[in-house]
């Protein structure tokens, strides 16, 4: 019954109660809308704060021992990512665009979820490493560049099998279609690591570092104090958004909208299992599980529309949007913060990951 | 006065296939074009509420028939299956035909 009643507290937060106030806003088509200038910002806003808490605690706890945790969530997340796509493409037939997209979105991390997931755990009083903030900026392309790679590969592939088909001597234009592919892998490489997203996160960690804790008194009142409260800003223009898309979860279908509650279920049960028995703290595996269990929707389409024109947009839009993302903060954050307590109390939490594990293989 | 008579070629598309068009615009060695927000709604639905990444952008772009044809055939053929793009050419007239 823990669990039950850590998402009925969870449930009359401010940023889950405005999240949800958004929706109905939306569903009784009110007006409301927060101006474009400031739903812009604010996710700036967040990152920025980030960053500087993550700089912060790292100048304090040293970067060494991020090393490792950094490792194992690029490489889980890799994982994840293939392993939706195979889910996508065999269960699900969608088709092969649609699938890497979807399987990028769910591999890729979600930054407003981050920030719930901090506010959630301040409300648990509950503390995490600082280094996940480093790991969130890293964590941001990379799904996105291993989808993009194998979409480009498996488009190559098809170009190639229909050319021979046709004729045999085509291989200089053949030639000329993979170096194409190559600049268009470079460019998306050198896009996402500029990214805003990136840009800002990276660089108010490298400040937050440098500034350190007596550098940091005279912006907290705007950057730890007001962090919850823009927030909940931002969760009613996400309730919003949400409310608006309510009816295209219809056309989503019940395979994507299953997909979209068990697939971040299991990767953040996962993370959160991994990150306990590597040694974070109880609230470091909750966000470590949060990091992989999240699905992107801002970065997503910027980048997916560009690299996977052809995948569906409001395929992946929707179920990251309308249904992960709701999910992950109100339902499945309290079971990862249950589950990494009840990983931290027992001495045996080793044990667990392997039996679970087993379990798996 | 004298007035010229040139194509204007008027885009109407998701904002992230800006972009696109204007580096075909710039392969046709076009440099000069106009651009801005719009909303509205179409065949993909209503379409510029939410997030910026959503919204529409409508291109505007002066330039001689000769440039035309190309233009228009790769927008059509890189663009119109994957996104929502409306495109249309109107006769416009110029003072200054050199500058287009």
């Amino acid at each position: 019954m823990d669990i039950i009643q850590l998402i009925h507290s969870n449930l009359l937060t401010p940023v889950i109660l405005f999240f949800l106030f958004g929706i109905i806003a939306a569903r009784i088509k009110s007006d409301l809308k927060i101006p474009d200038a400031i739903s812009e910002f604010l996710p700036i806003y967040l990152l920025a704060a980030i960053g500087l808490h993550g700089g912060i605690e790292m100048r304090n706890t040293g970067f060494e021992n991020m090393f490792i945790p950094m490792l194992v969530a690029i490489v889980l997340s890799l994982l994840f990512t293939l392993n939706h796509y195979q889910i996508l493409r065999r269960l699900g037939k969608f088709n092969i665009f649609d699938s890497y997209a979807l399987a990028s979105t769910y591999g890729a991390v979600g930054a407003v979820t981050f920030s719930v997931g901090l506010s959630f755990l301040k409300n648990q009083g509950v503390t995490s490493e600082g280094y996940l903030a480093a790991v969130l900026a890293i964590l941001e392309p990379v799904a996105f560049i291993l989808a993009i790679f194998l979409t480009n590969m498996a488009v190559s592939k098809q170009i190639r099998a229909k050319k021979q088909s046709f004729t045999k001597d085509t291989v200089s234009d053949l030639g000329m279609e993979i170096e194409e592919t190559k600049t268009k892998l470079s460019q998306v490489l050198h896009e996402s690591i500029t990214g805003k997203a990136i840009v800002i996160l990276l660089g108010s960690i490298v400040i937050g570092y440098v500034i350190g804790e007596s550098g940091f008194g005279s912006i907290k009142i705007v950057f730890d104090e007001m962090f919850t409260g823009a927030i909940v800003i931002f969760m009613i223009e996400m309730g919003i958004i949400a409310g608006q898309r309510l009816d295209d979860i219809k056309k989503v279908g019940v395979f994507l909208t299953a997909f979209a509650v068990i697939m971040p279920t299991f990767n953040g049960i996962i993370g959160v299992l991994v990150a306990t028995a590597i040694g974070l703290s109880l609230g470091g595996a909750v966000m470590f599980g949060l990091l992989l269990a999240s699905a992107s929707f801002i970065a997503a389409p910027a980048v997916l529309r560009h690299t996977i024109p052809q995948a569906n947009p409001s395929l992946y839009i929707t179920s990251a949007l309308g249904i992960t993302f709701p999910y992950n903060i109100i339902v499945l954050l309290p079971i990862m913060f249950t589950i990494s307590t009840f990983a931290h109390n027992t001495e045996g939490s080793i044990d667990l990951f392997h039996y679970v594990m087993k379990d798996l293989m | 006065m004298k007035l010229y008579t040139v194509k204007l070629l008027t885009i109407t598309c998701e904002i992230l296939a800006q972009k696109n068009i204007i580096e075909i615009l710039k392969k046709h060695e076009i440099t000069g074009y106009t651009t801005y927000e719009v909303d509205g709604n179409g065949a993909r639905g209503v379409r510029g509420q939410g997030f910026k990444n959503e919204k529409n952008v409508k291109v505007e772009v002066i330039m001689r028939d000769e440039k035309l044809q190309g233009v228009v055939e790769e927008i059509s053929r890189t663009l119109f299956a994957n996104f929502a793009v409306v495109l249309y050419v109107s006769d416009v007239s110029v003072v200054r035909i050199e500058k287009f």
